[in-house]
């Protein structure tokens, strides 16, 4: 099992209102998933990928992550944990314009115990692997947006994660280059990465190997 | 890692070029301003500190009692410095130190060099640490005839100062004139010694061409002692005052240590209590100094916050994978230390260039020698400012959470708009009270230079009284006066710029209470010193030729007769030192101190031996005057240089310090208004950008360009209104303060706020306006696509 949320929930008061953003969540991720969270607008898709990320906090129930719970975790050692396990693919690319293509990619390697030459073969690897050798002293501004992905998911890969959470990976992209992405997921799926993805489209949905849908916080049907 | 954070700051620097010029510019002209003041400071204090006795090294200073004020003067009876230390086991060292007006030296070769001399006891190389190149420093001052030289004077005299002792000199200075023999060569003393001169001679020498002025009433030389290790100093005070009490006769009298070193930056005495001196202004611009860096530091934090949105997708991202707020916190506080280096090699460069220029107005000769004690200070500055002007921004940035970052929302805290607008408030309430503060300096020296002194000091010339002048005054004066262009000239003794000699010696008026001692101050000058310098007799008559027996007779001031409480002064009698004198007029009052002091009272006694001959040149005809002058004095008085100057240069001279403060205070004054100028040039422009939206929605509501551009400049507009409104009491009290020092000065008035404080929103409207009309008339339609 890589993850498993039992009951939970998120809220926010507003006056002596409480608006829950999550109600009573329950999933079990096996590693090897692939995961498609949809919903409309507002029903909780990114918050409850930002709690699976650990980016953002829940108010109650258990988390566990590779048998780790993670309510009761130090911040810094969620940290690490994360660090070592989880990829993120955002919906804007969160590229940094001052950074070339290759120093992007580098990026999550320099805040780890690398050497600068493992770090050359890891990137040079990355860059062969998604055919971006040539754009590799582009800056992200000068690519497209579909490339601009790419290189997002090549820096989320770099630390080989057990997991990638992709919010909406397609959102900004035209329906071809859509298309290539997920293909690139499926085919990461494959070889042994699970994926969570939030997305609206049913056609990316498909990709996946299972469909969580959220209304209001809640799920409605695993 | 450090190079990928060294890449971003550098990649950020080109993305970011205006936001980058502003903090470099705003953090090096702080940084020049603080080093300039820096390097003033270190030279100030250092002033007599290289003295290797400095701890125990003391000045004796000495306070006379009377019934109007305690006054306290560096002058000592000559035989103290030989009692002292036979008399008081304390005491290693004494000597007397005494300088009189500039000889002139000669070594038989034709050359002939005025010289700054001093008279000293025979352990003077004991007691200061002034380098001999040459001789023994027990032995150099023992023999009466012993000179000692300084190499400089030496090079000018021989060309060398190896092996000149035992060579003869010639000294001509009235009574010490004579042939001396060099003993010793010293080195000429460091910039940062308060005692200047190029030759000592034997005081002993000095007290056999003199004995009149060798005696425990007369006070001329100043003593200087070296006392043991731990000695008791108040103990010490006590038994000098006894000493110099028994032996003058005088129960008025006492005497005191002064650290020899703190005379520099304390040096004046109110009411015969050390009092502060320079060392006002050493810290006054030691404030000012970290307020202008402050603000520079305030630039660089406003701007980082106000652009944080910038950085804020790399925080996100960077915490989306798990990098630690304290590394995100080190990398921005490591930009803002690169920044704050880069800064500070710019203002380096700048203070090299303006050196110069700096040291012209300070009068100083400065220089920037980079030592590792420099080095360490200067990169503990610009870590110091680095640290200042980055941590804020570096909380602040890597505070933010990664979920909010990555949803791109971003909203400005309330606290973070206080601070921001607090820190433009601090800014520009400091560039208020420095504007206020240069206004009502410049007012001051206005007043000073134009005030009426009592006297007309334009015009007049003085030079030495030397030579055949020396010898023959009546018939020099006679010659002079015949000289075209020369419409008077006088003899007198002591100056009009604080130099006068004081008594309590002025005693059994009419109606005298007999517990009463007033103190006088006196001047003693010789026939027409009144008609000369133009004063205004307000009763009786002036000395004149035709009365035979004036040398009798006094002229009072205004001041010396209301204090005495004479009703009809002229042709009473009072008693001068036991000798009766004569009131024969009284004499309108006049500044003979500088405006920090009060008239005193004061008497004109009429004397022949003066050492100056003062000259009053008809106005329009200076030049050829001075001309016909020179001319006369070379045939007149052959062997000595025509050295005159203006009595009202002498007078400048006087507020020199106030001069250079004017000066100093008004460059640092637009440099925090062009910093705080600069900050928010930045600030608006960098809110214009984040306000597009809403402008281009406001636009097409139908709002008009100018509507908007009231919009953004009004919010500055209302800081800078509170700034004024905090900044002007505290200008105020600041002024009033600095005003108290003066007995004579001007009333603050109501402009010199409001000239201010429109000043200050005048120039922040412009800078703002700018940005705010270029805001306003762009397309709303880009600023809405933009989104």
């Amino acid at each position: 099992m890589l993850l498993e949320l039992n009951n939970i929930f998120k809220w926010v008061n507003s006056g002596n209102r409480r608006i829950f953003l999550l109600k009573d969540i329950n999933i079990q991720v096996e590693e090897g998933e692939f995961i498609s969270i949809m919903g409309p607008s507002g029903s909780g898709k990114t918050t409850l990928l930002n709690v699976i990320g650990m980016l953002d906090n829940f108010d109650e129930g258990e988390y566990n992550f590779l048998e780790e719970p993670i309510q009761s975790l130090k911040e810094k050692h969620r940290i690490n944990l994360y660090k070592k396990y989880i990829g993120f693919v955002f919906q804007a690319y969160h590229l940094m314009d001052e950074l070339t293509v290759y120093e992007n990619i580098e990026m999550p390697l320099l805040f780890k115990k690398y050497s600068s030459s493992e770090r050359k073969a890891l990137v040079g690897d990355m860059l062969d692997r998604f055919n971006i050798v040539g754009k590799k002293d582009l800056f992200p501004t000068q690519l497209s947006g579909g490339q601009q992905q790419l290189v997002g998911i090549a820096r989320a890969l770099i630390s080989s994660p057990k997991l990638i959470l992709a919010d909406e990976p397609t959102g900004n992209l035209n329906s071809k280059q859509g298309e290539e992405i997920m293909e690139l997921f499926k085919q990461l799926n494959e070889e042994g990465v699970t994926i969570i993805q939030v997305t609206h489209s049913e056609k990316n949905a498909a990709y996946g190997s299972r469909t969580i849908n959220l209304l209001d916080g809640r799920m409605i049907k695993d | 890692m450090i190079k990928h954070n060294f890449i971003l700051f550098l990649r950020n620097i080109r993305q970011n070029k205006n936001s980058f010029f502003i903090n470099i510019v705003g953090l090096s002209t702080g940084l020049i301003c603080f080093l300039f003041i820096a390097l003033w400071i270190e030279d100030e204090i250092s002033v007599d500190k290289f003295h290797q006795n400095d701890s125990r090294l003391y000045q004796v200073m000495k306070t006379n009692k009377s019934s109007n004020r305690n006054f306290t003067s560096e002058w000592t009876p000559g035989p103290l410095a030989k009692t002292l230390p036979e008399e008081m086991p304390e005491i290693v060292y004494a000597t007397n130190v005494l300088s009189e007006e500039n000889g002139i030296i000669s070594p038989g070769n034709g050359k002939e060099i005025r010289a700054r001399e001093l008279y000293a006891g025979k352990d003077f190389f004991n007691i200061f640490s002034f380098e001999l190149i040459d001789g023994n420093k027990d032995e150099v001052l023992s023999g009466n005839q012993a000179v000692v030289i300084s190499d400089k004077l030496a090079l000018k005299l021989f060309g060398t100062s190896e092996n000149i002792i035992g060579r003869d000199l010639e000294w001509k200075q009235e009574e010490l004139s004579g042939n001396y023999t060099i003993s010793g060569v010293f080195k000429a003393p460091p910039a940062s010694s308060s005692l200047q001169f190029d030759v000592i001679y034997s005081y002993e020498e000095y007290k056999d061409r003199v004995p009149d002025n060798y005696n425990w009433t007369y006070n001329d030389p100043h003593t200087y002692v070296v006392l043991k290790e731990g000695a008791n100093i108040e103990a010490l005070n006590s038994k000098m005052t006894r000493l110099i009490r028994e032996r003058s006769n005088d129960e008025t009298s006492s005497l005191f240590l002064t650290l020899f070193s703190s005379k520099h930056l304390y040096g004046k005495y109110e009411n015969g209590v050390q009092a502060e001196g320079r060392i006002t202004y050493v810290r006054l611009f030691s404030v000012i100094a970290i307020l202008i860096l402050l603000i520079a530091c305030i630039n660089f934090i406003n701007l980082s916050t106000a652009q944080a949105s910038k950085r804020i997708k790399e925080v996100g991202v960077k915490k989306a994978m798990g990098i630690k707020r304290r590394s995100l916190g080190f990398q921005f506080l490591g930009e803002s230390i690169m920044t704050s280096f880069l800064a500070l090699l710019t203002a380096l460069l700048f203070v090299v260039i303006f050196l110069p220029q700096f040291n012209q107005i300070v009068g100083k000769e400065l220089q920037l020698d980079l030592q590792w004690p420099h080095i360490v200070f200067l990169l503990a500055v610009s870590l110091l400012v680095g640290l200042v002007s980055g941590s804020y921004p570096a909380l602040y940035l890597s505070g933010f959470k990664p979920v909010s970052l990555l949803k791109g929302k971003f909203t400005t805290r309330a606290s973070e708009l206080w601070i921001r607008q607090g820190l433009v408030i601090f800014q520009f309430g400091v560039s208020v009270v420095l504007i206020v503060s240069v206004i009502v300096i410049y007012q001051q020296i206005e007043y000073i230079q134009t005030k009426n002194l009592g006297y007309e000091k334009d015009n007049i010339i003085y030079l030495r009284r030397e030579g055949k002048m020396a010898e023959k005054l009546e018939t020099s004066l006679n010659e002079i006066k015949n000289i075209p262009g020369v419409t008077g000239a006088t003899s007198y003794a002591h100056n009009l710029t604080g130099d006068h000699g004081t008594t309590i010696g002025l005693d059994a008026w009419e109606g005298k209470d007999p517990e009463d001692n007033i103190a006088f101050s006196y001047i003693n000058a010789y026939y027409d010193f009144i008609e000369v310098l133009g004063m205004e007799l307000k009763e009786g008559r002036s000395f004149s030729r035709d009365f035979s027996t004036d040398e009798d007779k006094i002229i009072l001031n205004e001041t010396a007769v209301a204090q005495m409480g004479l009703k009809n002064p002229v042709g009473q009698i009072v008693e001068l030192w036991g000798r009766n004198r004569e009131i024969v007029g009284v004499v309108g009052d006049f500044h003979f101190e500088s405006l920090y002091e009060e008239v005193k009272p004061c008497f004109y006694k009429l004397s022949d031996s003066g050492n100056h001959i003062m000259i009053k040149i008809e106005a329009g005809r200076e030049e050829s005057t001075l001309n016909s002058l020179k001319a006369f004095y070379s045939e007149y008085n052959p062997g000595f240089p025509f050295d005159f100057e203006f009595l009202d240069k002498d007078y400048q001279h006087l507020y020199q310090s106030e001069q250079r403060v004017s000066v100093l205070s008004k460059y640092f004054a637009g440099m925090a208004i062009i910093i705080s100028c600069l900050g928010l040039f930045g600030l608006v422009a960098f809110t214009a950008e984040r306000r597009q939206k809403e402008i281009g929605i406001r636009k097409a509501l139908g709002q008009s360009s100018s509507q908007i551009t009231m919009l953004l400049s009004g919010e500055f507009a209302k800081l800078v209104g509170i700034s004024i409104l905090v900044g002007i009491p505290v200008a105020y009290l600041l002024s009033i303060n600095w005003l108290t020092s003066f007995a004579y000065k001007i009333d603050l008035r109501l402009w010199y706020f409001i000239l201010a404080g429109i000043g200050a929103l005048v120039v922040a409207l412009l800078t703002v306006s700018s940005q705010a009309i270029r805001a306003a008339f762009k397309n709303p339609v880009e600023a809405l696509r933009e989104e």
